[in-house]
């Protein structure tokens, strides 16, 4: 066990190694130079020159990259153009209200599909099947914003159920955080979660033709322990990788649901950095969600032993 | 039936909940939608509104205007001047503090304004007539002037971009164009750093050290007393969002409420749109006084005549009538300056006068080039009401649809029309441009070095003179008056009404002041 997780961290490393090449190179493929951009419109030529100084633009590139890369480390993203701040700062004080997104899209995602997936299965080509999956296609086709608008419009706009935007932060207590996420959080959730009960179905479908499962019907088990004790656990390894892949899908998908519910999260910082040509915090966010898949997918990877013990090996 | 009762009992015991947990604090908040984010509160590095907005909030300045427009002291206790009008002493109030808790000195403010004198427009003229700025001691500045100059204290003043503000001397060192990373004034209100994230809030907290001055508010002027314990601007960048979280009671104030989404206010009582008298601005058609046929006096007179506001005032407005005024003062109808003189010329269409002025001038049928812009919706409205009046009064018109950006960038060109040159064009400017005669474009006469159009007139240009050095109010308004007469006469522009935007105000707020630069001292909740 211990080999396989150390051999899963150590395959990350080329692949954090690939994505820091990239975002270096993102400054360096942009045109123009990056020091007068920084600079502005009213700087003056020692003050752009030194930019480039404070910058390291005057070194070779291998030199500024191996700079980079070791303040990146520090998590010295450098500072933003636009506000002046430190990036990884401006970052830091975003992650809350993402983490807080996603955690929630994602429990409410599992609440919702796993079970979805598992009657569409057992009811498999019946009425229910059909309007389960129905449902999937619907919830996978339109856009999340669609769905944010119109949940906008009903639970907040006529009903005054939730607030229309924003975000409360954990400090100001808990239950007003979920309070002030769960909108956001079911539109991207009946995205996601479409995703996710058509796969649970395809899985539990396959395992539910196998022999095992004749036997335990057989034996007399109850329906609910062969499907969710016996059936679900083999179903497991492509669910939890459909979750892990889903959660590029969600990082699409915060971006648009922190805008139109306007909550501070990293999806905005992306948004607002990319329209206001903020290069150190595009970098910055870029590197964020880069580590945030790799360490998802790591997550998943580690998760295959507890549903298939074959996966040691 | 049973899902939905389930569904909304879990809603509102959450929002009771979180109700609950946020009414443990008593604190009064102020929420604030700007039409942009705060990424600087730096007045003097940017000339960006949303900034001077709440730059406002943490800052004073040595003299404000009041409501009828006149300089009053704000922190200055004082002032005097000399016979000759060469020495400005200037003495500050008792117990000014800095929010960093140092006491305002006559240095802080000395740096502060030399700070201001090398970026802003009317700061630069303060200062190229100036023989020196010095702090005599801790309470006093002497200013003296190498020439007199009557716009001394109306410079200082200044209600818009940029605006002298008053910083500690230690960030007021800070070049001007690189912006201070510590905002610290000594306003009504302080910044709270810790809980700024920039593209999303910017907090502000009571300053209980600000003493206000005795005086009632008025306009810039007079006691900035802070209600509020909090002010919290937050940014959303989309308009529909903001107006639904103004009338759901999220937010208690947004600065601009588009047109088209003024029937959100409908059947609710939480937040009603207000127009802004002085928020506004006015559409004018710029004329190019170098080109034919407009080099011609009598064919600008013929233009003139052949146009009036309202056509062009229903086309862009429609019938939202207390969205537009039909206005021809050149300094607004409702400005300090603002005067009848002259204006029956452009509201009064005849059609036969400009046929005949058109003769009269030689008109020999060059076309008029319409530079149609499509993309800004008023200004489409504008181009199509015009072509037809031109074409009734004998112009011959050539319409050609555009964009603002191209208008933007042709209108520099001095050349004929058919070598990327321009005829007319149409445009708005703001309340606080226009209502003042040192930066109304449209009297400044500077022939070629003036403002697109270059208009020329020395008259127009002695009357600036005069006026800049004049300080008697009732004097002041008599030469406005003269200018505005000469630029109605030779056609220097035409003006085509005024237009009022709303904003967007939570009902239970009390003691908003009507104002071109939204103030939020004096505002309180009625509870």
């Amino acid at each position: 066990m211990l080999r396989y997780i150390v051999g899963r961290l150590l395959s990350a490393i080329p692949i954090l190694m690939l994505v820091a090449v990239f975002i270096f190179s993102l400054v360096h493929l942009t045109p123009g130079d990056p020091a007068v951009l920084l600079a502005g419109d009213n700087a003056r030529p020692e003050q752009v020159e030194q930019i480039r100084a404070r910058l390291h633009l005057d070194q070779s590139l291998p030199v500024q990259f191996g700079i980079w890369a070791l303040d990146a480390i520090r998590l010295d993203l450098g500072e933003s153009i636009y506000s002046k701040q430190p990036v990884s700062k401006l970052i830091l004080q975003r992650v809350e209200p993402t983490l807080v997104l996603a955690a929630v899209t994602l429990l409410l995602t599992v609440a919702m599909s796993v079970p979805l997936g598992i009657v569409a299965a057992w009811r498999a080509n019946g009425w229910v099947d059909r309007a389960i999956m129905a449902f999937a296609v619907l919830g996978f086709s339109v856009p999340v914003f669609v769905i944010g608008y119109l949940l906008v419009f009903f639970f907040a706009v006529e009903l005054r159920w939730f607030p229309v935007q924003g975000y409360k932060p954990l400090a100001s207590g808990a239950l007003a955080t979920l309070h002030s996420v769960v909108l956001p959080a079911v539109s991207l959730a009946l995205v996601f979660s479409a995703l996710i009960a058509r796969v649970t179905r395809a899985a539990m479908l396959e395992v539910l033709n196998e022999n095992y499962i004749r036997t335990a019907r057989a034996k007399g088990l109850g329906t609910f322990r062969i499907l969710v004790v016996h059936a679900l656990k083999s179903s497991g390894i492509p669910v939890v990788t459909v979750i892990g892949i889903g959660f590029a899908t969600l990082i699409g998908g915060v971006v648009v649901t922190e805008s139109v519910f306007n909550i501070p999260g990293i999806g905005r910082l992306t948004v607002d950095a990319i329209t206001r040509r903020d290069y150190p915090v595009v970098q910055g966010v870029i590197l964020f969600f880069s580590v945030a898949l790799i360490l998802v997918n790591l997550i998943v990877d580690l998760s295959y032993p507890l549903f298939d013990p074959r996966v040691k090996g | 039936m049973g899902m939905t009762r389930l569904l909304r009992a879990a809603a509102l015991a959450i929002a009771l909940s979180a109700a609950a947990s946020g009414a443990a604090t008593s604190e009064e908040v102020l929420r604030l939608r700007m039409n942009g984010d705060i990424n600087t509160l730096d007045p003097i590095a940017t000339t960006n509104f949303t900034i001077r907005n709440a730059a406002y909030l943490i800052y004073d300045e040595l003299f404000a205007l009041d409501a009828d427009y006149q300089v009053q002291p704000q922190m200055a206790e004082g002032y005097s001047v000399s016979d000759d009008k060469l020495v400005y002493t200037i003495t500050l109030r008792d117990g000014l503090m800095f929010h960093d808790g140092t006491a305002v000195t006559a240095a802080d403010a000395v740096a502060s304004l030399e700070r201001w004198g090398k970026v802003d427009g009317l700061g630069k003229i303060l200062f190229s007539k100036m023989a020196s700025i010095a702090a005599t001691d801790d309470k006093a500045l002497v200013i003296t002037m190498s020439e007199p100059w009557g716009q001394v204290l109306p410079a200082l003043a200044k209600i818009s971009s940029n605006v002298p503000v008053i910083m500690p001397a230690r960030l007021a060192a800070n070049d001007p164009t690189d912006p201070v990373t510590e905002f610290i004034g000594s306003g009504p209100y302080q910044f709270v750093p810790d809980e700024w994230v920039p593209g999303s809030i910017a907090v502000f907290k009571k300053f209980e050290g600000y003493k206000p001055r005795p005086e009632p508010a008025s306009l810039a002027a007079g006691g900035k007393v802070a209600h509020f314990d909090r002010i919290e601007a937050i940014y959303i960048p989309d308009t529909a969002t903001a107006v639904n979280a103004l009338v759901s009671g999220e937010i208690d104030w947004m600065e601009d409420v588009p047109a088209d989404l003024l029937s959100y206010f409908d059947d609710q009582d939480v937040a009603r749109p207000v127009v802004g008298e002085q928020a506004g601005g006015s559409m004018q058609l710029v004329i190019n006084w170098l080109n034919p046929p407009f080099d011609n006096e009598k064919i600008r007179q013929a233009l003139q005549a052949a146009v009036e506001q309202k056509p062009f005032l229903q086309a862009a407005f429609g019938d939202r009538t207390d969205s537009y005024l039909e206005c021809a003062a050149v300094f607004f109808c409702n400005g300090p300056f603002a005067s009848d003189v002259g204006t029956e010329l452009v509201l009064k269409r005849d059609v036969e006068k400009a046929k005949a002025l058109l003769k009269e001038g030689g008109y020999d049928g060059t076309p008029v080039l319409l530079p149609h812009v499509t993309d800004i919706a008023t200004h489409n409205a504008y181009y199509s009401v015009l072509k037809q009046m031109l074409e009734e009064a004998g112009f011959v018109v050539d319409d050609e649809p555009t964009d603002w950006a191209t208008v933007a960038t042709r209108r520099a060109s001095k050349a004929p029309v058919a070598e990327g040159g321009w005829n007319v064009f149409f445009t708005g400017w703001g309340y606080i441009d226009q209502i003042n005669p040192m930066t109304n474009v449209y009297v400044a006469g500077a022939c070629g070095d003036g403002w697109f159009g270059w208009t020329c007139s020395e008259d127009l240009q002695k009357l600036r003179v005069q006026f800049a050095d004049e300080t008697d109010p009732a004097k002041q308004k008599a030469l406005a008056d003269q200018m505005q007469k000469i630029a109605l006469d030779l056609v220097t522009y035409v003006p085509l009404g005024q237009f009022f935007p709303s904003q967007g105000l939570a009902t239970n707020l009390d003691g908003f002041i009507e104002s071109p630069v939204p103030f939020f001292w004096n505002v309180q909740r009625k509870h």
